[in-house]
């Protein structure tokens, strides 16, 4: 059964794997909570001995099952957390260089997307304004400036993973770099009012070459 | 107070009576009502995301506005009133007296005083729904710049009655006074803890009950500051043109965020801490044993209530916080759990090897852990695992994370404490066959509701959605039926809940009385008084003479030794 | 430990009412730490910020430092009148605190009309106007903490004259008026911190 959508930027595999390795550990301690709450419950008329039952659970000889329990999630506890360093740094902190460079605003209640007209840079005077259509090429290191003209909203492409707040007043530069061609939606992902569940977009990723092509016939219109 | 003479004097009660058990009833029915209606708002909009075009009786076609005042006001009363309503104000009022061997609270006119703010705080936010924004719809968490605006609907908010005379300002004072209230019981909680307790019993005497509401109550006082202010400056920015959260004006969204969370997170610990205590007399009682690991648990939920002030970002990984802070976020949700695992390993070592009987009130409270721990607290991990979290915020998954808290916390453990005290407090003994199906019920459905919600958020699914039918990605394949499946188990969940209020009201005035004032075989105090307790709670103040949970001693000849009893 | 307080069926030794007292006083605390943390977020945001202080008026708020002051020892004598159960002096010490906290009200409105008609209000339309928003910011803030901090001036002023009266009225109750007495160093010490952050940081 498919759980995730299918992942189609470079780092999203991370964050799935993350998951699975979370829900497995998770899962080995639900069945292990599960017996020692069931096997009370069912072996419930075998009646205990007063001096095998008055146990206060003080001393580190009693206390020593928990103490290796908080011990043993505290390991797993630290693997998790090393094991999303890696993602972590990479998508938040991390800037690879741009390949593309895009702004995407979020407005009540649609987005509007920035893209830098013919000399490449973007918060020049030829700067194109689209709404709701990310066109991006594939296999590049996309930036994307986030911003809001009114309240919070968030951009949140679930098939490449990802997401991030856009707020008012605020310029916040994510990266993303697709590995598939085809059309994404994209969501918003912040409580914005009335419009908040119309704010559906769409990401075309391209090729490098049909990439161009759509890019120029946009340009010159 | 025996609810066979309430129909005699009952409006003389209602205003005048300081007796701690009446101020809780009184509590119990006013959060229950407030509480309805958020049920009832669930109900419809889920109704309305399975089933879009269906007109609903009183709620008419609902449109996205009306869809967004639903959630909203779902969310602010059964987190804000509800939970705490219960958990702290009720219960604690109930209890605490009783279960100290004294008389009544430090500060009866106090307390009294701190249920007229509760509900004043509950009639101000009605109010807010008859407001020209015909109730506030800008999510529980109540962030701007959405809350200081109208949502773009253009109605009369450009002079200063039109904002004052708001659901956005009336949701808020409703929240302020509230928190008064609040603050003000659990200052008496605090003060009842330390000085009113029964001769012989020490601190470390106490029920753990007891000791869990108190330091909710104070963990409570200590995060809600920051957000006082904050909601100050955000009445203020609604109403007399300042900016502080406003970033055309120097101010800043994220600051009302943090103010927030800083409370939001400690909150939820808040709702937490009372649950567990009732799970601990509860266990205690049907286990026939005593609970395991006492001064380990006051120990570790220490260590969780200072850890719980430093958490609160982990709700802010994507909102545009420096992600080196996020990290350190990260590290702190993690470690949080720890303490919290040490609690419920605790209860599952008070239940191994034990004397266990599958009351009633037993199966509300092993259900309450198992899905607390294994759907909740679990699921808490992923969360906390901050690049997970990229993905999986604000969709149905956390959704289904903090039902998978809350609910056993406040309404699996609460029906716990309430099917174990009924009898104590009224009298009278509640239907079991009833009992029996409303938990039956309440388990399928919840989870009938709950299990789809992760795999939907895991889809990709968007949380506060007012519809997903227009959105292919989420169309497709079994997630409409996923959806469906969600929301007939909401409805049968919520609806399965009129069968615990009917057997509350019915069993209050008609029910069996109870043939013994100790029908659990229970040690602490309250069971050694009349049921219900007297006006002053005792004819004679009980002594004590060792800790709350006596069961099974070696040296004793029945298998519980009540905490007011020699050997 | 020298306390007035009784607890009634109660065998432990923590006064009742100051207990509550210094949970309400660490709860307010926080509210106002809330409001500090604020302000310094906000100061460390802009460097403009500190110049806004230049309009604050340093002797007014200075004078009312040191009335605050004066007015919490007018308070200790109180209380010292209290623990010997002396009524009259107990009036006389608490009268003087309370004319204390109206010359720090009487200077605050002086302060607030001044800088009203400067221009200088919780919303500041005209230099809002101008497009000076840092400076608006300040002054929201700055209203924001003094008129919190005012009211519970107001607020702590009529829990001593209540006190008071009550104790002049049954005779017994003495107890109260180190309470009360707690929460007016409260209110003190809150002053102390904003002085220096409102009126001193440029």
């Amino acid at each position: 059964m498919k759980i995730f959508p299918e992942n189609v930027s470079d780092y999203g595999h991370q964050i799935d794997s993350l998951f699975w390795i979370i829900t497995s550990v998770a899962g080995l301690a639900s069945l292990i909570v599960l017996f020692l709450v069931f096997y009370p419950v069912l072996t419930r008329n075998k009646q205990r001995s007063k001096d095998e039952i008055y146990v206060k659970g003080r001393g580190f000889k009693q206390l020593k099952w928990i103490y290796l329990a908080i011990f043993i999630m505290a390991v797993a506890d630290f693997s998790f957390l090393i094991i999303e360093s890696d993602g972590w740094i990479k998508i938040e902190e991390s800037l690879p260089q741009e390949e593309f460079h895009v702004a995407v605003v979020g407005k009540q209640w649609l987005w509007e997307v920035i893209y830098p007209g013919l000399d490449g840079k973007l918060y020049t005077a030829d700067d194109i304004k689209k709404f709701n259509t990310l066109i991006v090429p594939k296999d590049a290191v996309v930036h994307i400036d986030l911003s809001a003209y009114d309240v919070l909203h968030s951009l949140f492409i679930p098939h490449a993973r990802f997401k991030n707040d856009c707020l008012p007043g605020r310029k916040i530069t994510r990266w993303v770099k697709f590995t598939q061609a085809g059309t994404y939606p994209m969501v918003c992902a912040e409580m914005c009012g009335i419009g908040h569940s119309r704010m559906i977009g769409k990401v075309v990723v391209l090729p490098q070459a049909k990439f161009q092509n759509e890019l120029a016939k946009m340009y010159k219109k | 107070m025996s609810m066979a003479h309430v129909k005699k004097g009952f409006w003389h009660r209602f205003f005048f009576s300081l007796d701690h058990k009446d101020i809780g009833l009184q509590y119990l029915i006013t959060t229950m009502f407030i509480a309805f209606f958020a049920g009832i708002f669930a109900m419809v909009f889920r109704i309305h995301l399975a089933y879009p075009d269906v007109s609903i009786p009183l709620f008419g076609t609902i449109g996205p506005k009306e869809y967004n005042i639903l959630v909203t006001n779902h969310g602010l009363i059964m987190v804000l009133w509800l939970s705490m309503g219960v958990l702290l104000a009720s219960a604690g009022n109930f209890l605490i007296p009783v279960m100290l061997g004294t008389d009544d609270m430090a500060f009866p006119k106090l307390n009294k005083l701190s249920y007229w703010f509760f509900l004043s705080s509950v009639l101000v936010l009605i109010a807010s729904f008859f407001m020209p924004q015909k109730g506030f719809g800008g999510g529980w968490t109540l962030y701007p710049p959405l809350s200081v605006g109208d949502f773009g609907y253009n109605t009369a908010y450009k002079s200063f009655a039109g904002r004052f005379f708001s659901s956005n300002t009336f949701v808020l004072l409703a929240v302020a006074l509230e928190f008064v209230s609040l603050l003000m019981g659990g200052i008496n909680f605090m003060v009842t803890l330390f000085n009113k307790r029964a001769k012989g019993m020490g601190l470390l005497q106490v029920p753990m009950v007891v000791w869990m509401i108190v330091i909710a109550s104070v963990l409570f006082m200590f995060s809600v500051g920051p957000l006082v202010a904050g909601t100050f400056m955000l009445l203020l920015d609604i109403n007399a043109g300042t900016g502080f959260y406003d970033a055309s004006r120097g101010g800043d969204p994220l600051l009302w965020e943090h103010l927030f969370w800083f409370f939001g997170h400690p909150e939820v610990y808040v709702i937490l801490l009372p649950g567990l205590g009732i799970l601990a007399e509860v266990i205690t009682t049907n286990a026939r044993k005593t609970l395991f690991g006492y001064n380990l648990i006051l120990v570790l939920v220490l260590i969780a209530m200072v850890l719980s002030l430093m958490v609160w970002a982990h709700h802010q990984f994507v909102a545009g916080i420096d992600p080196r802070a996020a990290t350190v976020f990260s590290i702190l949700t993690i470690i949080i759990s720890l303490p919290f695992a040490g609690v419920i390993l605790s209860f599952l070592a008070t239940l191994w090897k034990s004397n266990l009987r599958l009351t009633l009130p037993m199966k509300w409270a092993l259900a309450a852990i198992v899905l607390f721990t294994i759907l909740g607290g679990f699921t808490g991990l992923h969360l906390g695992a901050a690049l997970f979290d990229v993905y999986a915020h604000d969709t149905s998954f956390v959704v289904a994370h903090f039902h998978y808290t809350l609910i056993p916390v406040v309404l699996f453990s609460g029906m716990a404490g309430f099917y174990h005290w009924f009898n104590k407090f009224s009298g009278r003994e509640l239907n079991r066959f009833l009992g029996n199906l409303h938990f039956w019920l309440t388990f399928i459905f919840f989870n009938g509701f709950g299990i789809p919600l992760f795999l939907l958020g895991l889809a990709g699914q968007p949380r506060r959605y007012a519809g997903y039918d227009h959105i292919p990605y989420l169309s497709e394949g079994h997630l409409p039926l996923l959806r469906e499946i969600a929301t007939i188990s909401a409805i049968i969940l919520v609806l399965s809940q009129f069968i615990f209020v009917f057997n509350f009201i019915w069993s209050a005035f008609k029910g069996k009385k109870i043939s013994s004032t100790n029908p659990w075989e229970s040690t602490t105090l309250e069971w050694q008084t009349d049921s219900p307790p007297p006006h002053g709670n005792f004819e004679v103040y009980p002594v004590v003479y060792h800790g709350p949970y006596e069961y099974n001693r070696p040296d004793t000849e029945k298998d519980y030794l009540p905490q007011n009893q020699k050997l | 430990m020298n306390t007035l307080s009784i607890s009634k069926i109660a065998w432990n030794r923590i006064p009742q009412a100051r207990l509550a007292m210094w949970t309400l006083i660490a709860g307010e605390f926080v509210i106002f730490g809330g409001l500090i943390v604020t302000y310094l977020l906000n100061r460390m945001k802009y460097p403009g910020w500190g110049e806004m202080a230049m309009h604050t008026n340093v002797i007014a708020g200075t004078i009312n430092t040191f009335v605050l002051l004066t007015s919490s020892f007018f308070v200790v004598k109180a209380h010292e009148a209290a623990l010997k159960k002396n009524i009259g002096k107990i009036k006389f010490w608490i009268w003087l605190t309370i004319l204390c906290a109206l010359i720090f009200l009487g200077i605050k409105a002086y302060e607030y009309t001044h800088e009203i008609h400067a221009g200088f209000t919780l919303s500041s339309p005209a230099l809002l106007a101008q497009g000076k928003h840092v400076e608006t910011l300040y002054w929201s803030l700055y209203y924001t903490m003094t008129g919190l901090h005012g009211l519970h001036v107001v607020a702590g002023a009529l829990a001593l004259f209540f006190v008071m009266r009550n104790i002049s009225k049954t005779g017994t109750h003495f107890h109260r008026i180190e309470v009360a007495g707690l929460y007016w160093h409260m209110v003190d010490i809150i002053w102390i911190f904003l002085f220096p952050l409102i009126y001193l940081i440029h």
